[in-house]
């Protein structure tokens, strides 16, 4: 294990004991990032639970347009595996989802079970120049769909694909469409499905927020912004954006947690901090923060649960071995306070 | 009156959702002091920010408030609560009668949820004022909510019932409305983005949500009465709402039971 404490090279139980030091000195620590795999981001919240700090996610943006939209339309929902199988119309919503490996892949390919195997598949788009521009255009789209609205545009050739076909599906990236455009998304697809099958998918970001979801749910039975900072699990969507708490003053330490590639939340140097990243990215530098751990990166140099985004499940990657793992170190760092009434 | 003094900026955000004028009145000012209010591991107490004065009464001033005061007045049933200064998020969250005023500015989700009473901003107000928190079943759902300087978005964000008065606010406003009425000064774009059912009453507007129909302008009996409930708290809303008025219908991508009335 690499690490580093204030730019110096040290060995992994110091750079534990740091990182112990530096959030026992603090009242409202955030957790960021959790771009890892099921068991680090498991002891991430154990250790939360422990010190009363807040969590917050790479993907929040997407996440929570998603669940958001779910709380109050819910959803129908397909996985990529599916579509690719079934789909003989498809919707694709937005830039983002429009050159996404899945829709390139859609184009080159034919349904190939049920109602539609061997049908020519129909791939269709929508795109629009900002969040608000594609809001615009999905709710003129549901509501030519709804027959509200009936004048002869493309909208309204997409509108009669979608209730034409036998499997429809709308791919979608949530972030791109924020809360509003994936609710009308929803919308338009639960008022297909009364004549015909349809679907949306929304495609996960290159984060781990799919895993993040389902582990939050299982230990805290909330969605993943939540604190501990009353001891007890609260969730707030806007009171813990990381973000947003290290802008205002109210966090003042940080662990950022990305043992996948990604680059590092810009505030990071703003308050004391610590980051654990996988060996190898460029993260994992002496500057990156105040005590930087350089870990097993799950799925290569170490064996972990990921999200699998073809099967829509979390399945286990098998690493070569050698990396040590961000579980363990969150664990020992945790271990530091056992006994302790934080 | 029992009055609240903050001692100095609070470290954290505090939660005031128990601080109320029936819960006060019940404590001793060492119990009041003792009420909790802090929101991390530090487990902060009335008493460590602020300097209690109790009465017994039915009326409370915060003197000194600041944007970390979450949910203040949340409680409220009846009685009255004067805040000099700011709040932060969810003011009057859920609350259910009684007079609630804020001589400075709210943060995000100001009335969510309030079901009853009136709550007065004189300042400004975040986004989401009188809209839904995350997974919440609606919004403002009953309250009068004024805010006399200007919302963020998504103002009235799946309000369910009750009125509210702006001066000015940004894009989305009513968006996604179940029910109820605003009446605004001035909005920005999008206003009406996803509502089904609801009233809303605009001096000016950004672009309009192309999923709303003109149906003409009209002399309807519904405006007159508008107008005369706006009267006692806005005659300036009033005016708008006796003025010459072009109605639109929609959103069409719902079930377009809401109507826009803009000032022609």
């Amino acid at each position: 294990m690499t690490a580093w404490v204030k730019g110096d090279a040290t060995d992994a139980e110091g750079a534990i004991a740091a990182a112990a030091a530096l959030l026992a000195a603090a009242h409202a620590p955030v957790f960021a990032g959790l771009n890892a795999d099921v068991a680090a981001i498991r002891a991430a919240y154990r250790l939360a639970g422990t010190i009363g700090a807040s969590l917050d996610t790479q993907g929040a943006a997407g996440t929570y347009a998603d669940l958001g939209a779910l709380s109050r339309v819910g959803a129908m929902t397909s996985t990529p595996a599916e579509v690719q199988g079934r789909a003989d119309v498809v919707l694709v919503v937005g830039a983002k989802a429009g050159t996404s490996t899945l829709a390139s892949a859609l184009r080159g390919s034919k349904p190939v079970r049920g109602l539609a195997a061997g049908a020519d598949r129909q791939v269709l788009a929508v795109a629009g120049a900002s969040a608000q521009a594609l809001a615009s255009d999905l709710a003129l789209l549901r509501a030519h769909a709804k027959g509200h609205l009936a004048d002869a545009t493309p909208l309204n050739e997409i509108a009669r694909a979608l209730y034409a076909a036998r499997y429809g599906a709308v791919l979608y990236d949530p972030a791109e469409l924020g809360e509003l455009g994936v609710e009308t998304v929803q919308g338009l697809v639960r008022d297909v499905n009364e004549i015909t099958r349809c679907f949306a998918l929304s495609l996960g970001g290159p984060d781990q927020d799919r895993s993040v979801v389902q582990v939050a749910a299982w230990t805290t039975g909330q969605a993943p912004r939540t604190g501990f900072g009353r001891k007890v699990p609260e969730h707030d969507p806007w009171r813990f954006d990381a973000a947003r708490q290290v802008s205002t003053g109210e966090a003042d330490a940080a662990l950022w947690l990305s043992t996948l590639p990604a680059a590092r939340p810009d505030w990071l140097g703003a308050l004391p901090s610590i980051a654990i990243v996988g060996t190898g990215s460029p993260e994992a530098a002496p500057g990156t923060a105040e005590v930087v751990i350089a870990v097993g990166v799950p799925g290569a140099s170490a064996g972990g649960v990921l999200w699998n985004e073809g099967r829509a499940a979390l399945t286990y990657r098998p690493g070569t071995g050698g990396g040590a793992s961000a579980a363990d170190v969150l664990a020992r760092i945790e271990h530091h306070f056992a006994g302790k009434d934080s | 009156m029992s009055v609240l003094s903050l001692r100095q900026a609070p470290p954290e955000r505090l939660d005031f959702l128990n601080i109320a004028p029936a819960t006060l009145a019940a404590l001793s000012p060492a119990e009041a002091e003792r009420l909790p209010i802090g929101t991390t591991r530090r487990g902060l107490v009335l008493g460590d920010c602020f300097q209690v004065s109790l009465d017994g009464g039915d009326s409370l001033t915060i003197e000194g408030g600041h944007e970390r005061l979450d949910r203040v007045g949340g409680a409220l049933a009846a009685g009255t609560i004067r805040v000099v200064g700011d709040v932060g998020q969810r003011l009057g969250e859920g609350m259910a009668g009684g007079t609630l005023t804020v001589t400075g500015t709210a943060g995000p989700f100001a009335g969510t949820g309030a079901t009853g009473g009136t709550i007065t901003i004189a300042g400004d107000a975040g986004d989401y004022a009188g809209g839904a928190v995350y997974a919440a079943k609606a919004g403002l759902d009953g309250a009068t909510l004024v805010i006399k300087g200007t919302a963020g978005r998504h103002l009235g964000d799946r309000m369910r019932r009750g009125l509210i008065l702006v001066e000015r606010a940004g894009d989305y406003a009513g968006s996604r409305m179940i029910a109820g009425t605003i009446a605004a000064g001035s909005v920005g774009d999008d206003a009406g983005y996803g509502m089904r059912r609801g009233t809303l009453l605009l001096g000016s507007h950004g672009r309009l949500t192309p999923t709303f129909v003109e149906t003409g302008e009209h002399d309807l009996v519904f405006l007159r009465l508008l107008a005369r409930s706006l009267k006692t708290l806005s005659p300036r809303h009033a005016e708008i709402a006796a003025g010459p008025l072009r109605r639109y219908s929609g959103d069409l991508a719902t079930i377009a039971k809401g109507e826009i009335w803009a000032a022609a």
